[in-house]
């Protein structure tokens, strides 16, 4: 589904290499995740698949949608929910979702259902008709899951879902994921929560300094490591400083 | 005290982006950006120059009159109203509507210098209306009549003072506003609303008072004989309608005398004492109408109910990116005010004090009669400078701000961006033409050819003029801002939108004056079509390209 040949990126004229010839492949229906300490190009990279960042080096596609070929194409396959939920304050809920839904050219019916669904299940349907401003972090958290979820998408990007979600929502949306894997959906995430990671991705991928530093299924991951009890331990002794 | 330089340090570097400035002038890839921004300024400079010979003649005139002084009156009542004006705007989205506030509040500081701080940069801010303004009319006064040293010392005082009372004063009027306008519900459309009405009733007032004073000196059967005997007289009659401005020209024109000195000290001091009491009154009001205008960010969204079914209407792409970005435009009072009040005040300024002149203008109400086909190309050319003052061209992805992703991210076809951008900037132009026109009507009967042409090929000038401005926001969008107001009216796309304006419309003015009157006038509205909808097509398929590329390749 998802696949990233040798993709480099470098800030300030190339003085910081922020991701650093990565390669990477996502087969469809698996839930994807992506680790990596603070600063280590986990946000870079997934700006690079959505379209946000243009890679200095090397080619993303999406199903053989090359992302920046076909870019129209690209985007109408994904979702992507950003770590911070940056939207227009001033419009109010409906009017967002409505919006996005416009967007991706979403019928009457299919939206009406997705809209309730999604509000209901992430508790914010009755705050639908106030102001985006007057949502809390978490809310406008639940607001962009909620229209990232409208259009149905093959493929859901999201960079650090859980932060400020309540324990109820974290637990939905982990269901919506494994829901939509088991419907052969692509799900990529980063996250810092090892515990959500350990339990819920198929493969994982870890990332230091730009580059993958380890690479595959939880079992594969232990039998890199010397401590081989949980992920938070494989982690920490991988992301050490040498 | 500290606590206040540091605020006013701060508050200074926000408005003015010193540091992002030094920034982009380091960085190669804007420095083209700079020149075309010279080039743009430059293009002003002809009709500067040219507004400045006029003033010569005028000086010259009121010379033969022996009412130099009133010359003077004229450039202090130009500065100060014009500051009052645009202080309005300013000081509501300065003190009540940015967004450093929410981090201010919390901090252990008196309102007083958070009003301080912000009529400070506010001040600095007006200066760079007042200055163009008053300059010309001290150094003409100063130079032709060869004044003395002392003049140019009080002409030093008296500028530097200038914008303090008018800014004072639209202070007060807006604190009190808002403290008066603090209503749950509509608040923002309240006090935006009232605003432009505001300017709108004092605009008339002001202009009324003019006329009326006008008329009363000028009729008086010893006018002559006064005259010649007080040559401060037209400003001591005429200065009343606003009477700092009386003050500053007295000044200046007896600077050799006591009445120079005593009227100096009284501007000066006026000013001072006007600073000092809306500190005092910021005590007292200025948290009021501030609270509750935070209080919005905190109702956690319990409640207000929606009905599904009636709210997720279906759009096609290119529609709900025109209704979002006029919801964002009428739900921020800053863009409303600027985009809309530009729409609405700029028209009504134009045709009310036209409207409410002496009787000079008589005659040219005739010749306007005479030849309407003028007064339609002149409308339809003041519609078209209405899509560049609008600003929502020019402003159209820097409002996006933040919340550019969504843009990026969304399977939306270029046309469909381009396609509701202008159509959002149309429905602004919809309301300013038909206040342009209910203006004129004021003035003149207008035919129903006429409104249909002006409404038609005015709105039709407003594409390539809104296109112009988006063409040059996608080059520079100005993506980091913490204040709405940033957006629009600290974005130097405004006013290079303006200068390529100029320079475009310059060259149709020249082509349409260059066939007017050479040929049949249909012939002239067809080429002038044929040209907008060619330019509009050109600026089209550039913006498409430039969306395509930017849309890749923002970091």
């Amino acid at each position: 589904m998802i696949k990233l040949n040798n993709i480099s990126k470098s800030y300030n004229k190339g003085n910081i290499k922020a991701v650093d010839d990565i390669n990477l492949e996502i087969k469809s229906g698996e839930i994807f995740g992506f680790l990596g300490p603070n600063g280590a190009g986990k946000t870079t990279t997934i700006k690079m698949i959505v379209g946000l960042l243009k890679p200095d080096e090397g080619n993303i596609t999406l199903d053989g949608v090359d992302v920046w070929g076909d870019s129209l194409k690209a985007k109408s396959m994904i979702s992507y929910v950003p770590d911070n939920p940056e939207i227009y304050d001033r419009l109010n809920g409906i009017e967002y979702l409505n919006f996005i839904a416009d967007m991706y050219e979403i019928s009457k019916e299919e939206r009406k259902e997705k809209i309730e669904y999604y509000s209901k299940l992430f508790n914010i349907e009755d705050s639908l008709g106030d102001i985006i401003s007057s949502f809390s972090h978490g809310m406008k958290q639940k607001l962009v899951l909620t229209s990232a979820l409208i259009n149905n998408p093959n493929l859901f990007i999201l960079d650090e879902p859980m932060v400020g979600l309540d324990p109820k929502s974290s637990f939905n949306l982990k269901e919506i994921m494994r829901k939509m894997c088991d419907e052969g959906k692509t799900v990529f995430f980063s996250t810092h929560v090892m515990e959500v990671a350990e339990k819920l991705c198929d493969r994982i991928a870890i990332i230091n300094k730009g580059k993958i530093i380890a690479y595959g299924t939880m079992d594969e991951l232990r039998a890199h490591a010397k401590e081989r009890e949980s992920l938070e331990n494989i982690f920490l002794e991988l992301t050490e400083d040498e | 005290m500290n606590k206040l330089l540091s605020l006013i340090k701060t508050d200074l570097n926000i408005t003015f982006g010193l540091s992002s400035i030094i920034y982009s002038f380091k960085a190669k890839k804007q420095r083209w950006q700079i020149i075309v921004f010279g080039i743009a300024m430059l293009s002003l400079i002809p009709t500067y120059i040219m507004m400045i010979k006029a003033l010569d003649t005028l000086y010259d005139s009121f010379g033969q009159m022996g009412q130099q002084s009133y010359f003077l009156l004229m450039g202090f009542l130009g500065a100060q109203l014009v500051v009052f004006f645009f202080g309005i705007l300013n000081v509501m989205s300065k003190y009540y509507f940015s967004n450093d506030l929410n981090h201010l509040l919390p901090l252990p500081i008196k309102p007083s210098y958070i009003l301080t701080s912000k009529f400070i940069t506010s001040m600095v801010s007006e200066y760079i209306t007042s200055l163009p303004i008053i300059l010309p009319f001290i150094f003409i006064y100063g130079i032709k009549g060869r004044e003395g040293i002392l003049y140019w010392i009080y002409s030093l005082l008296a500028i530097v003072t200038l914008p303090i009372l008018p800014l004072v004063l639209a202070s007060i009027v807006i604190m009190i506003m808002m403290k008066y306008t603090n209503i749950k519900g509509k608040r923002d459309l309240i006090r935006t609303i009232s605003g432009i009405a505001f300017i709108i009733i004092v605009l008339y007032v002001q202009l009324q008072i003019q006329k009326m004073t006008q008329r009363s000196v000028l009729q008086g059967e010893d006018f002559y004989f006064n005259i010649a005997r007080d040559a401060n007289l037209l400003v001591r009659k005429l200065g009343v309608v606003f009477p700092p401005s009386m003050w500053g020209a007295l000044s200046l024109a007896n600077y050799d005398k006591f009445i120079g000195l005593t009227n100096i000290l009284i501007f000066v001091f006026s000013s001072v004492a006007g600073f000092f009491l809306m500190i005092f009154l910021s005590e007292r009001i200025f948290f009021d109408g501030l609270i509750g205008n935070i209080e919005v960010s905190s109702s956690k969204g319990k409640g207000k109910k929606h009905n599904l079914e009636k709210t997720s209407s279906v759009s096609k792409p290119y529609m709900a990116i025109a209704k979002k970005e006029l919801k964002m435009l009428f739900k921020t009072p800053v863009y409303l005010m600027n985009s809309v009040g530009g729409v609405v005040i700029g028209p009504i300024i134009i045709v009310m004090s036209m409207a409410t002149g002496d009787v000079s203008m008589e005659p040219l109400k005739e010749v306007i009669n005479d030849n309407m086909d003028i007064v339609n190309l002149a409308a339809i050319a003041m519609i078209g400078v209405l899509g560049m003052l609008n600003s929502i061209g020019t402003t159209t992805f820097s409002r996006e701000g933040n919340n550019f992703w969504i843009q990026r991210t969304l399977p939306v076809k270029t046309k469909d961006q381009i396609y509701g951008r202008v159509m959002a900037s149309m429905v602004i132009q919809v309301i300013g033409a038909l206040v342009l026109i209910g203006s004129i009507l004021f003035i003149i009967k207008l035919d129903m050819m006429s409104i249909l042409l002006i409404v038609t090929i005015g709105l039709l000038a407003s594409i390539p003029m809104t296109e112009i401005g988006m063409i040059i926001d996608i080059l520079r969008p100005m993506l980091t801002w913490s204040n709405p107001q940033q957006a629009m009216k600290q974005n130097m796309n405004v006013l290079i939108g303006m200068g390529v304006a100029i320079l475009y419309g310059g060259a149709i003015f020249m082509l349409i004056s260059f066939i007017y009157g050479r040929m049949n006038i249909w012939k002239v509205y067809i080429i002038l079509c044929t040209v907008l909808i060619i330019s509009a097509f050109i600026f089209f398929n550039v913006l498409k390209t430039l969306i395509e590329k930017q849309f890749r390749e923002l970091e």
